[in-house]
C-alpha cells in the first residue's frame, strides 16, 4: 500500500515534469531574414486590427502574394507599452514582434528611454508632406521619422440632432458656439430629454486636453507644466466643473463606464472625442440617422474648435530581423495606399490622416448612421486645421493630476488651490 | 420524550445562530450566484442587474470561444497549476520534514530567515525576477511561471507545523530496520501526512490558478496566457460584453471550486493539523 | 538524540540539510536575491535600460516622502488594513465558533458556503463586484426600488463609497479563508474544556474570551500576519475593481508601485524599488510586533 502510494506519487511527479519540459517554449516573435512574414502587436479588434488586416490584404494583392502578417492581438495599448518596457529593461528584445502599434502620446518618451528598441525610418519611401502635420509631430523625434500613422485622432463633436430639435436647436447652433452657449443648450437638453449633452471618462481626462488644444494652448510650456499661470487652463477647468454641476456633462468612472453606460447605454445627446469613438456610437442601431458631427465649441465662441486625441502609429522594433520587408510593407500600405485606407475605413472605421488617401470615393460617401453626412471627408478636412501644441512625455501624468484636481474641486476645493496642487505634484513627478 | 424536548430546546436556542449563518452564507454565495446567472444573460441585462437566469448562455459561450482562446488558456492554467502544485508540495514537504524532524539550532535560525521571504512584496521582486527568467530564456514557459512560487515559506511552515504530529518513535524503529532517511520520507511520512498534502494542494493550486500579477509580467505571448489574464483582458477591452465576460469568469472559477469540493474533507483535516 | 553515536547523528543531520536544501535555495534565489537587487536599484534613477546612481544617493527615498500620491496610497492601504482586517478576523472567529457547535445541523453546507468565495479568482471576484456596484448595476436597482436611494448612486465613482466597496469585497472574499483556520484550531480544543467551563457557570461570552481566544492565540497570530501581509500588498482589487480611481482616491501601495514600473509610460524602476522597500519594512515591522505580542511558543 505504502509502496504503491510512493510509486504513484513519483510517477506523477515525473509525468508532469516531462509534460512541462515538453511544453514548447513559445518561439520568439520576430521573423527571420528573407521570408515573407511579419508579426505585429496591436489592440482593439473593432478598430486597429481590421485596419492591419486591410493592409495585409493590400500588400498580398499588389506586392507579395506570399506575404503573411501575423497580428498578435493585445487587450489594450498598455500591454504593448509593457512589452517594450520589459524587453528594454532586461535587454532581451526577443519577445517583441517586428512591428508594434504604439500610442502617440507615449512614443517620445519610449524612444528617448529605449533607443535600441526602435528602428528609424529615415530611408523609407513615404511622402511625409502628404500627412497631417500635427499627427507627425508625435512620431518624429529630432527630425527623424520613427512611425507610420495609422489613424487620425481628430476630435469630433457628435450630436443627436433629433434630441436637439426637441429642445428647439439645430446642430448649427452648436457649431462655432462658445462653451457658455453650449452650457445653456446643455441645461435645456437635460431638462427636456433627461440626457447629458456630453460625457467623458472621468479617470482618463481627455476633456481638458482637447479643450485646450481647441484654443491652441497646451498643458506645458518650454518643457514645464503650464497650469496655474495658464489663464486658458483655469477657465477651461471652471467651465468643466460648471458643466458637471449643471448636469450638462457626466463623468463615467472608467473607460468601460464611459463607453458602455453613457454612450451605448444611451445616456447622452452628444459625444466628443477622437473620431475613433465613432464605432462605439454606431453600436446602438436604433439611433441610426439621428446623429451628426461638427467641430468643438471654444471659450470665446465665434470660431470653430479643432483638436485631436489619442491616435497611434506603427513602429518597427529593434527585434525586427527583416527591416527591409517591414519598411516596404509600411510604405506600400499605410504610407499612402488608397486600397489599404479604403478597406480600413470600411471594416474598422479607421480614418486616415493621409491627405490624398482621404479624397477617395469611399471617403466622400454619405454615412447613413450620421444622417447621410459625409463624415469621413469632413473629419479629414477638420484634421488639417488642428493646431500642433507643445507635447510632453508626461502627457498622461499631467492629465491624471488635472483629473484629480477636478475631483477635488467637485468635492469643494477651490479651483486655484486644486490646480496649484496638481501643478506641484506634476512638477514633482517630472523631477523638476 | 424529555430527550426530544431537550433537543428541540437546543435547536430553538440555536435559531439566532442559524439566522446569522444563513445571512452570511447568502452574502458570500450571492456573488457566485450572480456570476452564474450573469453568464446566461446578455450584456444589457447584466449591466442593468437582472438576477434571474436568462437564455443567452449558449450565445455568450460561443462569443467567448470565438473571440478568446478559451481552451488554450484553460489548458495553460491547468498545466501551470498542476506542475506548480506537484513540485511545490514535494519541495516544501521535504523542507518541512527536514526542519521539524531534524531540527537543531542552525536549522531553526535558517527557518526564521526563510520566513522573512513571506514579507517580500511581489512588486519589489518582479523586475529582477523578470530579468532572471528572461536571461534563462524561460519567458512564456511553465518554468518561468512556477519557479518563483515553487518554494514558499508559508507552505514550509504548514508542513513543519503538521510534522509535529508525526510519530517520531516509528522513525527510530524504521532506522533500526535499516530504512534510509529518504525511504522514511517516502514510505512513512508521505502516507501519514496525506491530509496535509491535500490541504496544501488545495491552497497551492488555488494560488497558482488565481495568480495574476506575475503571469502578466512573464507570460507575454497570448498563447501562453492564463484564465485570470484572459478574463482581465476581456474586461479591459474597448467594448465590453458583460455576458461573455461573466461566462469567462465562470470558467475561471469552476476548476478551483470543483477541486475544493472534492478535497474539502482532507483540506479541513490538513489545516487542523497545521494549527495544532 | 545526543545519546546516539556521533556518526549516526551527523548522518541524520546531513539528511535533514539535504531535505531542506531545495526549498531554501529556491527561496534565496527567488526572493532574497531579487530583493537585494531591488535594494540596489532603489538607489538608481533614469531609464530602465540604462540606470545611473541617483544623486544624491537617497534621492528616491526622500522623493517618496514628498510624494503626495504615494502618501495617499499609504493612507488608503492602512485604511483598508485598519477597517478590513479586524472586522474580517472577528467575523471569522465568530463564524468558526458558531460552526463548531456540535448540535448545529447543516454544518457542512454552511462551511462550504462561507469558504466558497475563496475558491474564485481574485480577478473574477473583483469583476463580479464591479458589475454589482455599477451605476446601473444590481445594488443600485435594488436600493432605488426599495426607496432607499432616490436615484442611482455612483458607488465606484465616489471616493468614500469606492473604498467601502473594496473593503466589502475583501471581507467577502477572505473571511471564509480565515474561518477555516480558526475552525481547525477550535477542533483541536477538547470539548471537555468547554464542558468544564459550563459547569463552572461561565457564559458564552466568558468562555469565548477565557478559553477560545487564548487557546487560538497562535492561529490568531498566524492569520493576523497573513492578513496584514496580504492587505499591505493589495493589488488585484485596486486594479480590477476601481483601477485606483476615482482620480487615484482608492489606489494601494502595490498598485502605485506597479504604475511606476509599468503601463503608464513611465518605467521608473528605481523609484518603484524604493517604494517596494518601504512596503517590505512596514510588513516586517508589523509582523515582528505581532510575533512579540503573541509569542507563546515554548
Amino acid at each position: 500500500m505504502k509502496k504503491k502510494m510512493m510509486s504513484l506519487v513519483l510517477t506523477g511527479v515525473m509525468a508532469v515534469s516531462m509534460v512541462a519540459t515538453a511544453a514548447p517554449a513559445m518561439a520568439a516573435e520576430g521573423s527571420a531574414t528573407g521570408d515573407h512574414t511579419l508579426s505585429v502587436f496591436a489592440w482593439d479588434a473593432n478598430f486597429n486590427i481590421p485596419a492591419l488586416k486591410a493592409a495585409e490584404a493590400d500588400y498580398q494583392a499588389n506586392v507579395d502574394p506570399d506575404f503573411v502578417l501575423n497580428i498578435v492581438e493585445q487587450s489594450a495599448s498598455s500591454d504593448v507599452e509593457n512589452a517594450v518596457t520589459l524587453a528594454a529593461s532586461s535587454g532581451d528584445y526577443s519577445q517583441l514582434p517586428d512591428i508594434v502599434l504604439f500610442q502617440d502620446h507615449y512614443i517620445q518618451k519610449y524612444v528617448a528611454d529605449y533607443p535600441d528598441a526602435w528602428v528609424a525610418l529615415d530611408d523609407i519611401e513615404i511622402d511625409w508632406s502628404d500627412f497631417g502635420e500635427e499627427k507627425l509631430s508625435y512620431s518624429t523625434i529630432n527630425d527623424v521619422h520613427y512611425g507610420v500613422p495609422v489613424d487620425n485622432g481628430t476630435a469630433i463633436f457628435a450630436y443627436r440632432v433629433d434630441l436637439l430639435e426637441e429642445c428647439g436647436y439645430t446642430i448649427d447652433d452648436l457649431t462655432g458656439c462658445s462653451w457658455d452657449e453650449f452650457i445653456e443648450i446643455g441645461k435645456k437638453a437635460y431638462e427636456t430629454t433627461g440626457k447629458y449633452l456630453l460625457s467623458m471618462d472621468g479617470s482618463g481626462n481627455d476633456l481638458p486636453y482637447m479643450l485646450l488644444q481647441a484654443e491652441g494652448a497646451s498643458q506645458f510650456k518650454d518643457g514645464e507644466p503650464y497650469i496655474t499661470e495658464n489663464e486658458t487652463m483655469v477657465q477651461i477647468i471652471e467651465k468643466i466643473v460648471e458643466m458637471i454641476q449643471s448636469n450638462v456633462l457626466y463623468l463615467g468612472n472608467d473607460w468601460s463606464d464611459y463607453t458602455d453606460q453613457t454612450i451605448i447605454g444611451d445616456m447622452v445627446a452628444g459625444v466628443m472625442n477622437g473620431n475613433w469613438i465613432i464605432p462605439t456610437i454606431e453600436q446602438v442601431p436604433e439611433n441610426s440617422g439621428k446623429w451628426e458631427i461638427t467641430t468643438l465649441p471654444t471659450l470665446e465662441g465665434g470660431k470653430e474648435g479643432y483638436a485631436s486625441n489619442g491616435g497611434s502609429s506603427l513602429y518597427i522594433t529593434g527585434n525586427c530581423q527583416n527591416v527591409d520587408l517591414a519598411k516596404d510593407f509600411l510604405a506600400k500600405t499605410f504610407g499612402g495606399s488608397t486600397a489599404t485606407y479604403d478597406a480600413a475605413l470600411k471594416d474598422g472605421g479607421v480614418i486616415t490622416c493621409c491627405i490624398s488617401a482621404g479624397q477617395s470615393d469611399v471617403y466622400n460617401e454619405g454615412v447613413e448612421y450620421f444622417n447621410g453626412q459625409p463624415i469621413y471627408t469632413t473629419i479629414v478636412e477638420m484634421g488639417s486645421h488642428v493646431i500642433p501644441v507643445e507635447q510632453n512625455d508626461y502627457h498622461y501624468t499631467c492629465r491624471q493630476y488635472i483629473g484629480s484636481a477636478i475631483q477635488q474641486i467637485l468635492e469643494g476645493a477651490d479651483v486655484e488651490s486644486a490646480l496649484a496642487d496638481a501643478e506641484s505634484q506634476l512638477r514633482f513627478a517630472m523631477g523638476l | 420524550m424529555t430527550e426530544k424536548k431537550n433537543k428541540s430546546a437546543i435547536q430553538r436556542r440555536l435559531i439566532p445562530t442559524y439566522i446569522f449563518l444563513v445571512i452570511w452564507s447568502l452574502f458570500s454565495v450571492f456573488p457566485l450566484y450572480w456570476m452564474i446567472t450573469a453568464a446566461t444573460n446578455n450584456t444589457v441585462d447584466v449591466a442593468r442587474g437582472k438576477i434571474v437566469f436568462g437564455t443567452y448562455a449558449v450565445e455568450n459561450f460561443n462569443n467567448l470561444i470565438k473571440s478568446q482562446n478559451l481552451w488554450g488558456a484553460m489548458g495553460n492554467s491547468f498545466l501551470y497549476a498542476i506542475v506548480q502544485t506537484v513540485l511545490c508540495l514535494l519541495i516544501c514537504s521535504l523542507a518541512g520534514f527536514g526542519f521539524e524532524l531534524y531540527h537543531d539550532k542552525a536549522k531553526d535560525v535558517l527557518f526564521g530567515i526563510l520566513l522573512l521571504a513571506m514579507m517580500v512584496p511581489g512588486v519589489a521582486t518582479m523586475i529582477p525576477l523578470f530579468k532572471m527568467i528572461s536571461g534563462a530564456k524561460l519567458l512564456n514557459t511553465v518554468w518561468g511561471f512556477i519557479l518563483p512560487a515553487v518554494a514558499t515559506p508559508f507552505m514550509i511552515m504548514m508542513f513543519r507545523q503538521n510534522s509535529r504530529n508525526f510519530p517520531v518513535d516509528i522513525m527510530e524503529a524504521a532506522r533500526i530496520d535499516g530504512l534510509s532517511e529518504f525511504m522514511i520520507f517516502f514510505r512513512m511520512y508521505l502516507p501519514v501526512m496525506k491530509s496535509t498534502y491535500a490541504a496544501a494542494a488545495v491552497i497551492v493550486f488555488m494560488n497558482a490558478w488565481n495568480s495574476y500579477l506575475w503571469p502578466k509580467v512573464v507570460l507575454t505571448n497570448p498563447k501562453a496566457q492564463t484564465m485570470p489574464m484572459l478574463i482581465a483582458n476581456i474586461a479591459s477591452g474597448y467594448t465590453l460584453d458583460y455576458g461573455m465576460m461573466m461566462m469567462g469568469v465562470l470558467f475561471c472559477s469552476l476548476p478551483t471550486m470543483i477541486i475544493f469540493f472534492i478535497l474539502q474533507k482532507q483540506f479541513a483535516e490538513g489545516i487542523t493539523g497545521a494549527v495544532k | 538524540m545526543n545519546k546516539k553515536k556521533m556518526g549516526l547523528v551527523a548522518k541524520q543531520n546531513a539528511a535533514g540539510w539535504v531535505f531542506l536544501a531545495p526549498a531554501s535555495i529556491m527561496i534565496f534565489i527567488m526572493s532574497f536575491y531579487p530583493m537585494v537587487e531591488a535594494f540596489i536599484t532603489s538607489f538608481k534613477t533614469g531609464s530602465s535600460a540604462n540606470m545611473q546612481w541617483a544623486d544624491p544617493i537617497t534621492y528616491n527615498y526622500t522623493r517618496m516622502f514628498q510624494d503626495k500620491l504615494f502618501m495617499t496610497s499609504v493612507g488608503n492601504t492602512f485604511l483598508y488594513l485598519l477597517i478590513q482586517v479586524p472586522i474580517m478576523l472577528v467575523l471569522a472567529i465568530l463564524l468558526a465558533q458558531l460552526l463548531n457547535n456540535k448540535d448545529l445541523k447543516f454544518k457542512g453546507v454552511f462551511r462550504t458556503c462561507v469558504f466558497l468565495p475563496c475558491a474564485t479568482a481574485l480577478v473574477s471576484y473583483a469583476l463580479i463586484f464591479k458589475s454589482l456596484f455599477a451605476t446601473q448595476g444590481l445594488v443600485n436597482s435594488v436600493f432605488v426600488s426599495l426607496g432607499i436611494f432616490k436615484e442611482n448612486f455612483n458607488f465606484l465613482g465616489t471616493a468614500w463609497s469606492a473604498k467601502m466597496v473594496i473593503i466589502i469585497a475583501l471581507i467577502g472574499r477572505w473571511t471564509g479563508y480565515n474561518m477555516v483556520f480558526y475552525l481547525a484550531g477550535l477542533q483541536n480544543i477538547e470539548y471537555s474544556v468547554y464542558e468544564a467551563a459550563k459547569i463552572d457557570g461561565a457564559n458564552g461570552w466568558k468562555t469565548f474570551w477565557g478559553i477560545t481566544v487564548p487557546l487560538l492565540r497562535p492561529v490568531i497570530i498566524m492569520t493576523f500576519i497573513m492578513s496584514i501581509n496580504g492587505t499591505l500588498q493589495l493589488f488585484d482589487e485596486s486594479v480590477n475593481l476601481t483601477k485606483g480611481g476615482p482620480a487615484n482616491a482608492t489606489i494601494t501601495m502595490s498598485h502605485y508601485i506597479y504604475n511606476n514600473s509599468f503601463g503608464q509610460g513611465v518605467a521608473n524602476f528605481g523609484y518603484a524599488s524604493a517604494m517596494a522597500f518601504f512596503v517590505f519594512i512596514l510588513v516586517a515591522i508589523l509582523a515582528v510586533i505581532n510575533l512579540k505580542v503573541g509569542d507563546t511558543r515554548d
